[in-house]
């Protein structure tokens, strides 16, 4: 497990922090019914590690009844992105904590949905009056309970309340956007109820969680912080020997790497299958690694304990090159940027070589034992999202479909007869609530097919959604290789009579470069010509990444005038002919 | 050892070394709160291989009932 620094340490660095040198912000509220004092410090230094400001708001001790239903309090004034609510068992169930048995078995019950009922009024309080995302713990475990060894042989025990209390929380919280639960009770059981509360903590400072596991804690709220930005990993990319498998392959053969049932090949069993476990919920697997091709990859498509197949990779670089430079190739077949990949290699030479020539690729350190490389995959907070997507749990099919794609266009040499060939369809969706998650994902993650860039969370797409003065919807984009899903957004404010801008249009970097763009932008058109608009303007926002829509507009006959792009509607807009269009 | 023990209160409430005393206490330095007493007593605890009971960590008015507790856990400040 990774050691944490003590908490002395966090509250030090985070007084000498200056926190708005960072790009990236975010603002955070803590509202807790303990002293969480430390929480707030630690978070701070461990964003700026991530090269993120985090301003923050700490709600005064036990008052975070009042600052959720005061629409005038310190909480709304400071308008977080992130608001944690910390709860703790003791302070839910009161009185009941220590004498649970002094009342009959349904008033427990009747306790904890009486507490769960005040909860979701708060939480729905708190949507009502702030855009913030707000993420709730659920109660941990006490071992103890007065009953002590028949605490299992009684009917809805002081230890069923709180799970049941858990199951609730969760149940309700599945049908509130934007509201979260975050596992303390899971937080607990990792480190053990002994080590996180510590009754003289307790009792002399009202401090339920003990100070050296406060940094633990900031660390599982990271993930958070992560998403919110957008700032997940997408692929991880592996080297081979003795990262997948034991022993060099060029020299041990394929007979005598060390990958099967017993120590230490099952090491490597266990890591790749913790690997696959990602691929299958959306993250992309990729190797880089110095061998012979012929070598490497028999072991993959023939050895009898490899849980990974050659499937599972999106992209494979067995060769003598540089790594670095394999790097940059993966990077580009994949089209996603190097700040999106994780690089596990043995090799601490060779981490050092990607960590110095690619630093915005997390390269973390491997042990010497590979016992531990599951642990610390598990320790890696950077694939978190808020919500899995359907798209996520196909994005490795789509990805080899892109394989295919992009084989299929090297055995084409003219660009337009492999797009004719594709047989791209294009339909537009309405949002709904299966649309509305992946549209707000690829706001937030889409950086260079992305006019605007605008980042939107489902909150702000549902209420757009609404707005009879917004036009939104999504395109499915599917050809002759499969399904590429929901990859296509675009957010039109109606702004007069007259008049429509373009506020997002973004196109997934999986399905750049074949034209579906014009078949959205041709929907766009036809729907504001059919309200008589004379105008469509739009506003390219140049980043770091967003070079290939540079050309979009003027390449769609929009002139530029006071640095607005213009579409006059009197023009008539043709969409490439190869291209099919539908609406839902 | 007395310096051990600046050190640490320096770096915990974040002072200069130089401005610490026996009588330093919670209104002589402003971030002395009862949040950073306790998170010194823990500091306390870790670098000088000791426990200190409820009673004590209430007792810490300045540095000196600091030094004070720390002698009776049979730690030597040489001074």
């Amino acid at each position: 497990m990774d050691n944490e620094e003590p908490l002395s340490k966090y509250i030090l660095d985070s007084e000498k922090l200056e926190i708005n040198n960072f790009n990236k912000k975010i603002k955070v509220a803590f509202l807790s019914s303990f002293t969480i004092n430390g929480l707030s410090e630690s978070l701070k230094v461990k964003c700026s590690k991530k090269q993120i400001s985090c301003n923050q708001y700490v709600a005064g001790y036990n008052q975070y009844n009042q600052e959720i239903l005061d629409k005038k309090s310190g909480l709304y004034s400071f308008s977080p992105d992130i608001t944690f609510l910390i709860l703790d068992t003791r302070s839910i169930f009161g009185d009941l904590f220590h004498f649970p048995y002094s009342v009959t078995k349904s008033e427990r019950e009747n306790f904890v949905n009486q507490k769960i009922t005040e909860i979701i009024n708060l939480i729905i309080k708190f949507n009502e009056t702030s855009d913030s995302k707000l993420v709730i713990t659920n109660l941990s475990l006490p071992h103890y309970s007065p009953h002590g060894i028949a605490e299992t042989k009684t009917n809805y025990s002081f230890h069923d309340a709180i799970i049941d209390f858990n199951k609730k929380l969760k149940e309700k919280l599945l049908n509130i956007n934007s509201a979260y639960v975050f596992d303390f009770f899971k937080f607990v059981t990792k480190h053990g109820e002994n080590n996180v509360f510590n009754f003289q903590n307790y009792l002399f400072g009202d401090i339920k969680i003990s100070l050296d596991y406060i940094p633990y804690l900031a660390n599982e709220f990271m993930p958070y912080i992560i998403s919110f930005l957008g700032l997940t990993k997408k692929c991880i990319v592996v080297d081979l020997d003795n990262t997948l498998w034991g022993g060099i392959v060029g020299e041990d053969g394929f007979d005598g790497i060390r990958l099967g049932p017993q120590p230490p090949g099952n090491a490597f069993v266990e890591f790749q299958k913790y690997l696959k476990a990602l691929s299958q919920r959306g993250i992309l697997l990729a190797i880089n690694s110095k061998n012979n091709f012929d070598d490497a990859i028999q072991v993959i498509r023939e050895h009898p304990f490899m849980i990974l197949t050659e499937s599972d990779f999106s992209c494979i670089k067995i060769n003598w090159n540089n790594k670095a430079s394999n790097m940059q190739e993966i990077s580009k077949e994949l089209n996603i940027g190097l700040d999106s990949f994780v690089f596990f290699d043995d090799d601490p030479i060779n981490r050092e070589l990607i960590r110095e020539s690619m630093p915005e690729i997390t390269t973390p350190e491997l042990p010497h034992d590979p016992s531990f490389y599951s642990e610390v995959i598990q320790s890696l907070h950077d694939f978190s999202t808020f919500q899995i997507t359907s798209e996520d749990t196909n994005r490795g099919q789509m990805y080899l479909e892109q394989k295919q794609r992009t084989e299929s266009q090297n055995s084409t040499s003219d660009i337009s007869e492999f797009l004719k060939k594709l047989n791209l369809e294009i339909e537009i969706k309405k949002t709904n609530s299966f649309t509305i998650p992946r549209i707000s994902q690829l706001t937030l993650k889409t950086n260079q097919f992305n006019l605007t860039t605008k980042r939107y969370h489902e909150d702000q797409i549902k209420k757009f959604s609404e707005d009879k003065n917004i036009l939104i919807g999504c395109a499915q984009i599917r050809d002759k290789f499969g399904d590429n899903g929901i990859t296509g957004v675009f957010i039109v404010e109606k702004t007069n009579y007259d008049e429509w801008f373009l506020d997002t249009f973004l196109l997934s970097c999986r399905v750049m470069g074949r034209e579906a763009e014009k078949a959205i932008l041709y929907f766009i058109i036809n729907e504001a010509k059919n309200n008589n608009i004379k105008r469509l303007k739009a506003k390219f926002i140049p980043t770091e990444k967003n070079k290939p829509i540079e050309n979009f507009l003027p390449d769609c006959q929009f002139y530029k005038k006071d640095g607005i792009w213009i579409y006059n509607l009197d023009k008539p807009f043709n969409m490439p002919d190869f291209l099919t269009l539908s609406e839902e | 050892m007395s310096e051990k023990l600046f050190k640490i209160i320096s770096k915990v409430m974040n002072v200069n070394y130089e401005n610490i005393t026996d009588e330093s206490n919670p209104s002589t330095i402003s971030s002395w709160t009862s949040f950073n007493g306790y998170v010194l007593l823990y500091e306390l605890e870790s670098n000088f291989n000791v426990k200190f009971s409820i009673d004590e960590a209430m007792d810490v008015k300045n540095v000196a009932d600091i030094k004070r507790h720390l002698k009776n856990h049979g730690v030597n400040l040489n001074d």
